[in-house]
C-alpha cells in the first residue's frame, strides 16, 4: 500500500515537472480559444473581445465534510497559481450568507470575471451560488462548481494526501472552464393553461379535483372504464375503519361534475411531444363499443347514447370473471365493473364478446352500442402532466412455498377486501373458497413477498400490508363470533397518526400475533385446512398452526402499464420500478422533466392518506407554472454555426428531443435548432463532422479547456 | 464478564448471571464464520423462516436462528460448544427459504469446521470419517441394500468405491493430506480409550 502511494506521488511529481516544460504553450492557449469563439455570429461573447479572464477561487469547508479529508489550505495555495486566478479563498460555509458575501464582494473588489466554487455537488448549491454570482454583477452562467465533497471527500475519507491532490485536478478543471465561460440568458416560453393527469385511482382524482379547483383545465386519463382505481376495491380503511367506497364516491362524483375535468376513461397516452408549457399529447381512445350520450347526439342520435339502464346486460350470452372482484364473480361481455362506476357507462370487452348483436336490439332506440366501433386518437395540449398510475400486487403464486394458486384457501389481501365487503360478490360474508364455510381460524401472513432479498420478491417494504392486515382481524372479529385470528409478523409498522392506537385495539379484540416469518403452508388434503409453519421467535419454539383460510398480504409493484407511460413521458425509475422523483426528500412530486410530477403510489408504496398529500402536492408544483404562465429554460441549447454547416442533416434524426431541422438560408440549407425543445444532450454537438454545433455552456473549446487542464496541468 | 458473588457453588450456578455482556463477544468469530461459509451471515434479521423450515427443529432443542444469532453477536464459545450444533441435517430448506438470501446450512457448517478445529466433535461423526477412510462411504452398503439393489435390477454393490475398491487409496490420499483420519482417531481414543 505503501509503495503504490509513493509510485503515485511520483507519477504526480513527472506529471508536474511535463506541466513545467509545457507551461509557456498552455498559457497561450487559453486566448487562443477565446479567439475562435468569437467567430460564429450566432455565438454571445460578452464582456467585449480579448478582456483577460479574472476567476476568483472560493473553497468550502462544509464543517468538518471537506476539511475533514481534504487539505483546504493547499488546495486554495494551489489555486492561487493556476492561471487567470486573482482571487482565492476559503470559508466554512459558502452556501451561508457570509460565504455569499465572500463572492459577491469578490466579483465587485477584484472585477472578476469568473467564479468556482469548489463544495457539494452542483444539484445541491449551482442554483445558490448562481444568484451569489448575478448579485456580485456578474451573468450567473460565469459560474462554475468544482465537486470535491460527495465526489472526493466522502469517498476518500482515509487518504488525505490523495483526496486533496484531487481536490486541486477539481479546481484546475474548474478554473479552465470557467475562464472560457460566457453570459447567456435564459429563455422564457408560455405555458399551456391546462394539465393533464395519467390515472385516475385516488392519488389521480385528488390531483385532477386540485387542479380543477385552482382553475385549470385538466385531462385526466384511465386506462380501465371506470375511475376510482385500487381504493374503490377496498371495503374499508384503517385506522378510522370508514367504508371506502363512502368516502370515495363522493369525489369520483365530483370528478364526473367537474367542468374543469376532462374525464377521459378507457384511454391509453399513445405519445407524447413538446416540453414543459407545451406537451403535445395523442390519446388512444380506445373502442368501447358503446357511445356516450354527448357521443351519440354528435353522431345526431337523438336522445340516445348510453343511460347506464343495464338492459344490455342480461341478454348478453357470454360469461367472464369480473377482474374488478378478483375473478370471483361473473361479469358478461358487455359490463359495468360495480353500480357505483363513474362515468356510468356499459364497456364491451372485445376479446369474449361473439357480436351476437342482442344487446344491439336490448338498446332499441338509444342506439348506444356500435359493435364496428374503432380505437380513435384525440390531440391535446397541456402545460404540465401528472402520473399517478398506481401498483399491482406483486404475482404472489411465484413463492411456491405458500401454495397460492395450488391451494384453494390461500387467498391475497385484495381477494379478502372483496370477499369482506358487502357489495362484494358474498356480499360481505367471508367464506372459503374451497367450501362456502365462514372460517373459523384465519392466518394472515405478512410481509409476504415484500422485504425479500432472495430473487423472488420485492426487497422494499410494502409499508402498507401491516396496517390493513390489522384492519382485516378486525372485521373477521366483528362479522364472525369466536373466530381466531394469528398475524404472522417479522415487526408491525404502524407510524402513521393513530395507527399505533389501532394496533393497541386490534391486539384488545383478541388478535394474536406470531413473530415469525412464515416458511411455508400445507393442505390437508382431505379437510382442505391449512398448516403454516413458522417459528414463533419469542416462544423460541416452530409452529404448525392448522387454519381455515389463509390471507397473504401479498408485496406491491408498479402498475403493469407504468413502464411504458414513464417513457413517453421522459420520467426514470429506480432499479424496483417505481417512478423516480428529482429529490427523495425535497422534491418528491417533481421528476428530472420539467413540467412532469408524480403523484401516489407510482413514486413508491403509500397508504390513502399519503397518497392523497403526494397528489395535493403534486397538483400544487405542477399549477405553478401554469399559474405564472410561463417558465424559465436553461440556457444549455445547441447552437448551429452557419459557416461550417455542411447541411448534411445527420444530426436531424439523432435527435431525441425532435429540436432540429434543416431550413433553406441564403440559397443553402443549414440546421436550425428549436431552442425550447433542445435540452441540450449534446448528442448532435459530440457527432457533428464539421464542429458545426455549438453546445452553450458545454462549448467543444470549454469542454477541451478541462480536458487539457486534467491531464496537461496548467499551473503557471 | 459474569460477575460471581462468592454464594457457595450451587447456589453460585442456580443464580448464575446469565445478562449478555459485550465481553462474551469475540469480534473475530463472525468474520471467520463469513470467510469460511461464503455467506452474509451479518445480514440475518431473525425472521425466523430457517427455523420454520427446519425438519430437526420440531424434535429437538436445535434452533438454527439461535446460531444466526450468536454468529451475529460473536457468541462463539456458546455457539460451538452447543451440542446443537451437530443436529442440522444439511437439507438446506433454511436456505431456500431465506428472504436475506442467507445460507444458514453454511453458517452451520462454518461453525462445524471452527468447532474441531477444537476438537469439539461428537463421536459418531468421528466415526463416519472412519468410514469414508476405510470403504470410501460414510453409511457403507451392507447386504440388505444389496439385497435390495438386486431386486431393483441393480448390481450389487453401486459403481462407487465398492464397485472400485483401488480408488479408496485416493480419498484416503485426500483425508491424511488434511490429517482428518489421525485427529478423528486421537479424539476417539482420547474418548473411549
Amino acid at each position: 500500500m505503501a509503495e503504490k502511494k509513493k509510485a503515485s506521488t511520483k507519477k504526480t511529481e513527472a506529471k508536474k515537472q511535463e506541466v513545467k516544460h509545457e507551461a509557456p504553450v498552455k498559457q497561450e492557449a487559453p486566448v487562443k480559444m477565446e479567439a475562435k469563439t468569437q467567430a460564429p455570429a450566432k455565438v454571445p461573447v460578452t464582456t467585449g473581445p480579448k478582456v483577460k479572464p479574472r476567476i476568483g477561487v472560493f473553497i468550502c469547508h462544509c464543517g468538518t465534510n471537506i476539511a475533514g479529508s481534504i487539505d483546504i489550505k493547499a488546495v486554495e495555495a494551489y489555486a492561487k497559481t493556476l492561471p487567470y486566478v486573482v482571487h482565492a479563498d476559503n470559508y466554512q460555509y459558502i452556501c451561508s450568507t457570509p460565504g455569499q458575501k465572500k463572492i459577491t464582494d469578490a466579483i465587485k473588489e477584484q472585477k472578476l470575471t469568473g467564479t468556482v466554487v469548489a463544495a457539494c455537488s452542483p444539484r445541491l448549491h449551482e442554483p445558490t451560488f448562481r444568484t451569489a454570482t448575478k448579485e456580485g454583477g456578474l451573468n450567473p452562467f460565469r459560474f462554475e462548481m468544482a465537486n470535491i465533497r460527495e465526489q472526493n471527500a466522502w469517498v476518500h475519507m482515509h487518504d488525505k494526501e490523495a483526496a486533496t491532490e484531487k481536490a486541486k485536478d477539481a479546481v484546475r478543471i474548474a478554473v479552465a472552464k470557467a475562464s472560457l465561460l460566457q453570459d447567456l440568458t435564459p429563455k422564457t416560453v408560455s405555458v399551456e393553461k391546462a394539465a393533464m393527469v395519467v390515472g385516475a385511482g385516488i392519488a389521480g382524482m385528488q390531483a385532477a379535483l386540485d387542479l380543477a379547483a385552482a382553475g385549470i383545465k385538466t385531462y385526466l386519463i384511465e386506462k380501465s372504464p371506470s375511475i376510482g382505481g385500487r381504493m374503490s376495491q377496498l371495503d374499508k380503511t384503517f385506522p378510522t375503519l370508514d367504508c371506502s367506497q363512502c368516502i370515495l364516491t363522493p369525489k369520483m362524483v365530483d370528478v364526473g361534475r367537474s367542468p374543469n375535468i376532462e374525464l377521459m376513461t378507457y384511454c391509453d397516452v399513445e405519445s407524447v411531444e413538446g416540453f414543459i408549457g407545451n406537451f403535445d399529447v395523442t390519446i388512444r381512445k380506445k373502442a368501447r363499443g358503446v357511445l356516450s350520450m354527448p357521443e351519440a347526439e354528435a353522431k345526431g342520435i337523438v336522445g340516445g347514447g348510453c343511460n347506464g339502464c343495464g338492459d344490455c346486460e342480461p341478454v348478453c350470452p357470454v360469461i367472464k370473471p369480473n377482474p374488478f372482484e378478483m375473478g370471483m364473480k361473473p361479469r358478461k361481455a358487455i359490463y359495468i365493473y360495480h353500480p357505483q362506476v363513474v362515468p356510468l357507462l356499459y364497456t364491451i370487452d372485445w376479446d369474449s364478446c361473439v357480436k351476437c348483436g342482442l344487446c344491439v336490439t336490448a338498446c332499441g332506440e338509444k342506439k348506444a352500442i356500435d359493435l364496428e366501433q374503432k380505437d380513435e386518437f384525440v390531440k391535446v395540449k397541456v402545460g404540465t402532466a401528472i402520473l399517478a398510475t398506481g401498483f399491482d400486487l406483486f404475482p404472489i403464486e411465484k413463492k411456491t412455498e405458500w401454495g397460492y394458486k395450488t391451494y384453494e384457501n390461500v387467498v391475497t389481501s385484495l381477494e379478502f377486501e372483496r370477499l369482506i365487503c358487502a357489495s362484494g360478490p358474498t356480499s360481505g360474508h367471508l367464506i372459503r373458497p374451497s367450501d362456502g364455510e365462514t372460517p373459523k381460524r384465519v392466518a394472515f401472513v405478512l410481509c409476504a413477498g415484500s422485504r425479500d432479498n432472495a430473487g423472488i420478491g420485492k426487497p422494499y417494504c410494502s409499508r402498507f400490508c401491516c396496517m390493513y392486515s390489522l384492519k382485516h382481524a378486525h372485521q373477521i372479529y366483528e362479522k364472525i363470533p369466536g373466530v381466531a385470528s394469528y398475524l404472522f409478523y417479522m415487526d408491525i409498522r404502524s407510524f402513521g397518526k393513530m395507527y399505533e392506537e389501532f394496533y393497541y385495539r386490534i391486539q384488545d379484540e383478541g388478535a394474536k400475533f406470531i413473530r415469525g416469518r412464515v416458511a411455508n403452508i400445507l393442505e390437508d388434503p382431505a379437510t382442505k385446512n391449512l398448516h403454516v409453519y413458522a417459528d414463533d421467535t419469542l416462544l423460541n419454539r416452530p409452529v404448525d398452526m392448522e387454519v381455515d383460510l389463509v390471507v397473504l398480504a401479498a408485496a406491491v409493484q408498479p402498475g403493469w402499464d407504468t413502464d411504458r407511460t414513464r417513457k413517453l413521458f421522459g420520467v426514470s425509475c429506480s432499479s424496483d420500478g417505481w417512478l423516480l422523483e428529482a429529490h427523495p426528500k425535497l422534491n418528491p412530486c417533481g421528476t428530472t422533466t420539467a413540467g412532469v410530477f408524480i403523484a401516489g403510489v407510482c413514486q413508491g408504496p403509500k397508504d390513502i392518506p399519503d397518497t392523497v398529500s403526494s397528489a395535493e402536492g403534486a397538483a400544487s408544483a405542477a399549477s405553478i407554472p401554469i399559474h405564472k404562465g410561463e417558465v424559465e429554460l436553461e440556457p444549455y441549447f445547441a447552437m448551429c454555426i452557419e459557416e461550417k454547416c455542411a447541411g448534411c442533416g445527420m444530426c436531424v434524426n439523432l435527435c431525441p428531443y425532435s429540436a432540429l431541422a434543416l431550413v433553406e438560408k441564403d440559397g443553402r440549407k443549414v440546421m436550425e435548432v428549436t431552442e425550447a425543445k433542445c435540452k441540450g444532450c449534446g448528442t448532435c454537438g459530440g457527432f457533428c463532422p464539421g464542429g458545426a454545433i455549438w453546445m452553450n455552456h458545454f462549448a467543444t473549446p470549454q469542454i477541451v479547456a478541462q480536458i487539457d487542464a486534467f491531464f496537461l496541468g496548467g499551473e503557471r | 464478564m459474569v460477575r460471581k458473588k462468592g454464594y457457595p457453588e450451587a447456589l453460585e450456578k442456580k443464580l448464575h448471571d446469565q445478562r449478555y455482556y459485550r465481553e462474551d463477544s469475540n469480534p473475530e468469530f463472525l468474520p471467520k464464520v463469513k470467510a469460511i461459509s461464503r455467506t452474509i451471515a451479518h445480514m440475518c434479521f431473525q425472521c425466523g423462516t430457517c427455523t420454520g423450515s427446519c425438519p430437526s427443529a420440531p424434535r429437538s432443542t436445535y434452533r438454527i436462528r439461535h446460531f444466526m444469532r450468536r454468529a451475529v453477536l460473536g457468541l462463539e464459545n456458546e455457539a460451538l460448544t452447543d451440542p446443537d450444533l451437530w443436529l442440522c441435517t444439511t437439507c438446506y430448506s433454511c436456505t431456500d427459504r431465506c428472504p436475506r438470501d442467507i445460507a444458514p446450512t453454511d453458517v452451520i457448517m462454518a461453525m462445524r469446521n471452527l468447532a474441531f478445529k477444537r476438537d469439539i466433535i461428537p463421536v459418531n461423526f468421528l466415526k463416519t470419517v472412519q468410514a469414508i477412510y476405510s470403504s470410501g462411504h460414510g453409511v457403507p452398503n451392507n447386504d440388505v441394500n444389496r439385497a435390495a439393489r438386486e431386486r431393483l435390477g441393480l448390481t450389487r454393490d453401486p459403481p462407487t468405491t465398492h464397485m472400485y475398491p483401488e480408488y479408496v487409496k485416493g480419498i484416503q490420499k485426500i483425508l491424511d493430506h488434511y490429517k482428518l483420519k489421525a485427529n478423528a482417531d486421537r479424539i476417539v481414543k482420547e474418548r473411549e480409550g
